[in-house]
Parts: structure tokens; C-alpha cells; sequence
């Protein structure tokens, strides 16, 4: 067995080249790239203009932007600064006398240190649908009061009110619950709820404005909607139009992780995921392709057998593993007696009788007349099998019996049926 | 193109300058480092492509046993392979190690040996050799996959060879026995020699004790002596179809047909008869004629190693045609197979009469241990319906076993591990009744 083969092989490398695999993958690369810069160009084209999206924002062309009133107010002289920063605020509100601030929060990003910073900028702040915070820090004599729609008519001596006449009213309401401040109430919608109302305090005035619609693109035009916006933000030289970003949510309250860990972390992280992605290269990488194994069946030969047991188990065919069971005993027993293969039940039963003293009603009763009532009766009379094939070995050997005791007889009680060992019919 | 780990770590070394400069552009430094690095690295590795590969693989192999199979590469470029080389066995080769590292200078070769341990019989197979090799950094390698087939022939393990000693004392037994009960048809004449005390009287020859000129004077009776017959023939036919694949104990059926074919022929070749093998299921997967002694049995395993059974019914129809091209004489027609239930033996049923008119036919059957067990125990309900589903398939199988008695062909089940020296001993006895 230490015959060895000697072979050279010629040594074909099916690694591919660099030039060959990027021959292969040619097609794919260019067709990648060109995909790519159509979609730059598309997004050039397209993307830019839908870009920005803001609510009430004063660059967006958007039916819920406002572009429309910002452009009218540049146009009349009114100097726009859209900020999304109080630092930035701070910065374009020169003179608090000649500053109009509008503030749009809609997520609520400004704790109550910005917003009265803000205040503190301007004598004239309108707010637009304040949440529940805002007020609280800006103008804590009103509340909100749900939601406001349908059309409100001028009923105070407001002035930009006044020269809008009917406005769109959908938005939110407000309701004053203080009463230390000077406040002028607006647009009313009945149930003492109220669209706009101003506080008046040492010169500064802060407006709670809940019409929303009348300041957008779509309904800017409708009624006196135009008018009211103009008037209201159109009122000082400066108008500072300021949308918080999230950032000024993080200068908020206390200082964020960022600001506590040294500069180099996040560099060190940026590192470290680089080093997990080429670590994962290193492990990942295949020591050349994998071989094929043909693998064999796995059958078990048992198989068939547990199949059929399951098959009596779940239709209680009892009667039938029964018959199965008393036909093994049967063979078994007439083994036993010393009757040919050939004999009928009714002889084996009178030999067992014979031999074990037993009566032959019961025996045949047992071997093929007694039919399973439930399992209980079928586990007893399977025991019954055994204990009777037990009994007749015992019988019919006296002297083992005699010699070995009842240990004895167990062993040799079972014997396997004749056919299934090797046997020595024929010689 | 691969890396290694020390690429990782090289990559994580950047962390101290991070630190200590406290400066973004400093990853970026970094990055650009360990790659400009990195391309010098692979630039000076030499190429794994220009090797030149020869194998000195075993032949044979006998399942479970271990032998070496070495790959000499030699390095045909212009700079030292420092790197690994895999030698791509199946699994099933039982391969260790399979990778090797290598250090090879320009123009030299060096030889891997790599174990082979196969777990199972047949061809098992080696595809491919991967080198690796890295540049002078260590932080990345070059690799290709050169295609350098290769294989080896895994036998049967022929565990059961150590029944054989006992097996052929009992056959040298058979030899100048006088008794009349091994006397018949198929005894050759021997010689004749003094009758000693316990000789059948009936062997007695009267005409060479006339013969017999005593110096002593007197009469010493000779007797006959009988040797059992010789150059008889051994059909063995296996069953590689479809109920040859299920396993018992472990083992495939026809795992076990090899084991007890393997013994049965080194014991009838010993005995002097000539040993035919053909395995079967619709066409021949192979067949060993013409042999004997040493070689029968080597060009056996090597015929039985590449045969698993397929899932396929075996034309039985087709099995006296086969034994008719093996031989025309009377033979002993073993069939491995398996009888498990009237309806799978009907084929096998069918053509048995056709074979023992003019043949002795033995079916040999491995049996299920676990099936007899099952039948014993039956102290549960489960278990009570799991013994009866045993009783039936022991019912089945004596059916069938019954049935080919009754065809005039003769039975022998086992478990795995008694098939085999219980085929040799029935082939004994059928020496000794010389009905071979």
C-alpha cells in the first residue's frame, strides 16, 4: 500500500490576472459609472429646487414655505435675514427698537434661555403656533386653545387686523388667562378663544400668531391674508426670520457628549471602524475556492419501522400492532415447543397449554381472540405475551430453568424469531 | 490581494498619532501612509503564479488507515515566496494540516507533506494548491489558485479479515476427514493410509489392504481418505441499488456486503476455488474475474472502493445473465442484498428459480439490531407500538427468507458485525456437505 503516484502537473493558475478580471468586470464598471453620473445630473437638475422643505420657511417656493411674503417684504425695503442659530440672530438683530423677530419652532428647539435671549433682542417678537413650552417662557398669560379653522374677521384695533379685514383663521387658538399684562385679542372664534393675541410689556411687544395657513404660499393671497402678514412683520426696517435647526436643541441644557470627551474620540472612532471593516477583510478573505464534497445518502434502515409505529400510534390501530405482536409470539412459541413452522395456531395454543399448565380458553383468548378494548388493555395484554412466552421457555426447560432460576429464564424468553438468525434449515 | 493582520494592526497603530496631535487630518495622514506601504509591500512580494507543482500521492489508501501525500512546489521566480500554501483536499481525505507555511528562495523547491486520514471509501479528491505570498512587511499577500488535480483510492477497511485465521483452521480441518458425513458428491478421493481406531469401517478399502505386502506380516487396513473438493466456483453478486444505501449500526449496507464478500472470497481462494465478484444494480459497477490469491483480493477492494449504492431499483432480471457470463458451471451464487419486505424482494423472488436449477444460491442479508431490540422492550406505549412495528418487519423478513428457502436458495442474516464470519461459515459447511 506505499505505492505512491509521481505526477508533475502543469500548472494552470485559475486565479485570474488583474487584466483579466477587469476585462470581466468591464462592462459592469462602465455601465455603473454612466448610471451614476445620470443620476448626478438628474439630481443637479431636479434635486437642488426640492431640496429645501421647511414649513414657513422664508426661501421655500413650496405651497407650505413662505418665499412669497419675504420677497414682498424685500421688495418694499424690509431687510430679510432667514438665521436658524440665536448666535446668528444676535448677529443680524442690530437695534431692538428696528427689529421685527419672527420665530417659527415647530419642533421646539429652543429651550427658555434662547428664547429669552430672542426676546431680549427685539421689542417687537411674533411667534408662530408656539407649543406649550414656548409659551410658558415667552408669554405665560396665554394658553393654548385647540385648533382654529374656517374664516375670522378683523375685531380689535390691531393695525395690520385691522387692514386685512378676513383672514384664513385655520390654525391654532389661544385663550389669555393672565390678566397683569396689557394684551390686545384678535380674531376671535367664539368661546373667549382668540388667533392672535398681543402682550404688551416696558415697550416690548411679544404676538402669539396661531393663523399658520395665512402665512404660507398657497393661502398668502386669499383675503386679507397678505395684508396681515406684511403688516405684522413689515413693521421695522429689520425682520430676522428664524427657523431653529437641531443643532441649537444641542446647545440646549446640559453640554452633550461631544463637548465632555477630548477631540481626538471621534477621530479614534472613524479609526477603529476602518480597522473593523479591514479586520474583516483579513479573516474573511478565502484561502482559494471552496472543494466539492459529494456527500452519501444517510438512511437509516429503521427508518420504515419507526415510520410504521408512528402510523399505529396515531390511528390506534391496535388490533393490528396487536396481530403483529401475537404473530411474533406465535412463531416464537412454537419454536418453543418444538412444533414445525408449518403448525396452526390451535396446535400451538394446546402445546403451551400443555406445557405451562395454563387453560387453553385463556391462552387462545390471549394469542387471538381478545381484541383491545383501549391502550391500557393493550399494554396489559402485550405484557401478557411476553410473561407467557416467559412462562413456556421456563417450561420447556426444565433444567436451565431449574439450575438458573428465574433469572435465567428471562435471557432466553425472547429469543428471536428462527428465520431471522443465522439457521441451519437445509443441511 | 490579501491582508493580514498586521495591515489591522498597522491601522490601529495610527491611534497614538491621533491622540497625541489631537488632529482630525491626521486619520487621513494615516490612511495615506498604510497605503502607500501597503503597495510597496505587495509590489515586492513575489508572484505567486510562477511555481511549478508536482504531487507524490499514495495510490491506496485502506479506510482508516493514515498515509502522507506530498506537494513539492517549486519556485520558479525571481524573489523568495514567503507565505501559505493550501493543498485543497475534501474534507472527506481527512487532511491535516492544510496549510502549510512556506519559505521558498528563488529557484528552490520545497516539499509539504500533508496526512491523510479518509473517513470514507472511494476517490477522494484534491482540486486545487492556493499560495499565498506576502511581501516583505508581512502586510499583504499576493494569492492565486493553481489548478493540480489529484486523488486517491480509499479501500474498504476489511475489518472482518480478522475472522479469517479462525475461518481457515476450520477449512484445513475439512482436510483427511474420513467420516461419511462429509463424504458425497463434492469429496475428491485423497489417499490411503493406515485405519487407526475411530475411522468410519465403511471407508475401509478392501482391495488396497489385499494389496498391502506387510513386512511385519499381517494385515494392516488402509482406508480412503477424502479431501473436499477443489476448483470449484464463487459467484459473488452484490446488490448496489437502492435498499443497499440505508445504513445499519453506522454502516451501509453494502459496506457490510464488502466486508463479508472480502472474507468469504479470502477464505474460498485459500480453499482452492475460484472467486468471481460482480457488483450490480441495472448495469455492472464492477466486476473482478480471472483472480486469485493475493491479487483477487486487492483487485476486490480496488474494485469495491469507488461503488456506493445508488438510489436506483436493481434489475434482478438481468442477474442470471449476469452469472451465466461469469460462468456456465455449477457455482455458488452468493447474492448480497437485502430482504426486508415481500414487495422489495419480489424482483429477487422472481428469478431465484431460474439460478438454483442450476446453481447453490445463498442470499446473504444484514439485519437490523435495533429492529430486534425494539421488539424486546415494551415498557412504555410508544414503545409497545414500536415493538409491534418491529414484530411486522421480523415477520416480513422471515417471509421473505421462508420464500427463498422454499425457491431452494439458502439464508444468512446477521448484524453487521456477525454477516460476514456467518457467510464464511455457511460457505464451510457447504464445502463440508459438498454442495458447492
Amino acid at each position: 500500500m506505499t505505492l505512491t503516484m509521481r505526477s508533475d502537473l502543469d500548472t494552470t493558475v485559475v486565479t485570474p490576472t488583474i487584466r483579466k478580471a477587469g476585462r470581466a468586470v468591464r462592462f459592469w464598471i462602465i455601465s455603473g459609472g454612466t448610471a451614476l453620473i445620470i443620476a448626478v445630473i438628474a439630481i443637479a437638475i431636479t434635486g437642488i429646487a426640492g431640496a429645501a422643505g421647511r414649513p414657513l420657511s422664508p426661501t421655500d417656493p413650496h405651497p407650505t414655505g413662505s418665499k412669497a411674503i419675504a420677497q414682498v417684504l424685500r421688495a418694499q425695503g424690509v431687510t430679510v435675514t432667514s438665521v436658524d442659530t440665536v448666535r446668528s440672530a444676535r448677529d443680524a438683530a442690530a437695534d431692538p427698537a428696528s427689529t421685527t423677530i419672527f420665530l417659527v419652532d415647530d419642533d421646539g428647539y429652543l429651550g427658555s434661555s434662547s428664547l429669552r435671549e430672542l426676546a431680549r433682542l427685539t421689542d417687537n417678537l411674533v411667534v408662530m403656533t408656539p407649543d406649550f413650552d414656548t409659551l410658558d417662557t415667552l408669554a405665560p398669560e396665554i394658553a393654548l386653545a385647540g385648533n382654529v379653522s374656517g374664516l375670522l374677521s378683523a375685531d380689535c384695533g390691531l393695525r395690520p387686523v385691522q387692514q386685512a379685514g378676513q383672514v384664513t383663521g385655520t390654525g391654532s387658538g389661544f385663550r389669555l388667562i393672565g390678566t397683569d399684562a396689557d394684551a390686545t385679542q384678535c380674531l376671535s372664534s367664539g368661546n373667549d378663544i382668540h388667533s392672535i393675541i398681543q402682550l404688551a410689556r416696558d415697550g416690548k411687544h411679544v404676538t402669539v400668531v396661531g393663523t399658520r395657513d395665512a402665512f404660507t404660499n398657497q393661502f398668502v393671497q386669499d383675503r386679507g391674508n397678505a395684508a396681515l402678514a406684511l403688516g405684522l412683520l413689515g413693521q421695522t426696517r429689520n425682520l430676522v426670520w428664524m427657523l431653529p435647526s437641531i443643532d441649537e436643541a444641542a446647545a440646549e441644557g446640559y453640554p452633550s457628549i461631544a463637548e465632555l470627551t477630548p477631540g481626538w474620540v471621534s477621530t479614534l472612532m472613524a479609526l477603529l471602524v476602518i480597522a473593523v471593516i479591514a479586520a474583516g477583510f483579513w479573516r474573511g478573505r478565502r484561502f482559494g475556492p471552496l472543494v466539492v464534497e459529494n456527500l452519501p445518502v444517510v438512511v437509516r434502515a429503521s427508518e420504515t419501522m419507526h415510520g410504521r409505529a408512528r402510523l399505529y400510534e396515531k390511528a390506534s390501530a391496535r388490533l393490528h400492532a396487536l396481530d403483529a405482536l401475537r404473530m411474533g409470539t406465535i412463531d416464537r412459541l412454537g419454536a418453543l415447543c418444538g412444533l414445525p413452522t408449518v403448525a396452526s395456531v390451535d396446535d400451538v395454543i394446546r402445546a403451551v397449554s400443555r406445557d405451562t399448565g395454563r387453560q387453553v380458553p385463556d391462552i387462545a383468548s390471549l394469542l387471538r381472540d381478545a381484541e383491545p378494548g383501549g391502550e391500557r388493555d393493550f399494554i396489559a395484554l402485550s405484557d401478557a405475551l411476553l410473561d407467557l412466552e416467559r412462562a413456556t421457555a421456563a417450561a420447556t426447560r426444565p433444567s436451565r430453568a431449574a439450575a438458573g432460576g428465574t433469572m435465567d429464564s428471562t435471557t432466553h424468553a425472547h429469543q428471536p424469531p428462527p428465520t431471522a438468525t443465522n439457521t441451519k434449515q437445509g443441511e | 490581494m490579501v491582508i493580514s493582520g498586521w495591515f489591522v494592526v498597522l491601522l490601529l497603530a495610527g491611534g497614538v498619532p491621533i491622540v497625541l496631535t489631537n488632529d482630525p487630518a491626521w486619520l487621513g495622514y494615516w490612511l495615506a501612509f498604510v497605503i502607500v506601504v501597503t503597495i510597496v509591500d505587495l509590489l515586492f512580494a513575489a508572484s505567486p503564479r510562477r511555481v511549478r507543482l508536482s504531487r507524490d500521492v499514495p495510490v491506496r489508501v485502506r479506510l482508516g488507515e493514515t498515509t502522507a501525500a506530498t506537494l513539492v512546489v517549486e519556485n520558479t521566480g525571481r524573489r523568495t515566496i514567503r507565505g501559505v500554501v493550501r493543498d485543497a483536499w475534501q474534507p472527506s481525505a481527512g487532511a491535516s494540516p492544510t496549510r502549510a507555511p512556506v519559505v521558498i528562495p528563488a529557484g528552490e523547491r520545497v516539499a509539504i507533506r500533508t496526512a491523510l486520514t479518509p473517513t470514507r471509501r472511494g476517490e477522494r479528491r484534491s482540486a486545487h494548491v492556493t499560495v499565498r505570498a506576502y511581501g516583505p512587511f508581512r502586510l499583504a499577500a499576493r494569492q492565486a489558485t493553481i489548478a493540480a488535480p489529484s486523488a486517491i483510492r480509499v479501500l474498504p477497511p476489511f475489518n472482518s479479515r480478522k475472522h479469517l485465521p479462525s475461518r481457515l483452521a476450520r477449512l484445513r480441518e475439512l482436510d483427511g476427514r474420513t467420516s461419511v458425513l462429509i463424504r458425497g458428491q463434492g469429496t475428491e478421493f485423497d489417499s490411503l493410509r493406515e485405519y487407526v481406531r475411530g475411522d468410519d469401517v465403511r471407508s475401509i478399502d478392501w482391495r488396497a489392504t489385499a494389496r498391502r505386502n506387510d513386512p511385519q506380516g499381517g494385515h494392516r487396513l488402509m482406508v480412503r481418505t477424502w479431501r473436499p473438493e477443489r476448483d470449484r466456483r464463487v459467484v459473488i453478486v452484490i446488490d448496489s441499488g437502492r435498499t443497499s444505501a440505508a445504513r445499519i449500526a453506522g454502516e451501509p449496507r453494502i459496506d457490510t456486503a464488502f466486508e463479508s464478500a472480502l472474507l468469504l472470497a479470502a477464505l474460498a481462494t485459500r480453499a482452492g476455488d475460484r472467486v468471481d465478484l460482480v457488483i450490480f444494480d441495472r448495469r455492472i459497477r464492477a466486476r473482478v474475474q480471472g483472480a486469485s490469491g493475493p491479487e483477487l483480493l486487492s483487485r476486490m477492494v480496488d474494485a469495491m472502493a469507488p461503488v456506493d449504492a445508488e438510489l436506483i431499483e436493481p434489475d434482478w432480471a438481468a442477474v442470471p445473465g449476469v452469472v451465466r457470463s461469469v460462468t456456465s458451471q455449477h457455482a455458488l451464487v452468493v447474492i448480497a442484498t437485502s430482504i426486508e419486505s415481500p414487495g422489495s424482494s419480489r424482483g429477487l423472488l422472481s428469478v431465484l428459480p431460474q439460478l438454483t436449477r442450476r446453481h447453490t444460491v445463498v442470499v446473504s442479508s444484514v439485519t437490523d439490531p435495533d429492529v430486534l431490540e425494539a421488539s424486546r422492550d415494551r415498557s412504555r406505549r410508544d414503545e409497545v407500538y414500536l415493538a409491534s412495528a418491529a414484530e411486522r418487519a421480523l415477520l416480513d423478513q422471515s417471509r421473505v427468507a421462508a420464500a427463498i428457502r422454499q425457491l431452494g436458495g439458502e439464508v444468512v442474516t446477521g448484524s453487521p458485525a456477525d454477516l460476514p464470519p456467518a457467510l464464511a461459515d455457511r460457505y464451510i459447511a457447504l464445502k463440508a456437505a459438498g454442495r458447492l
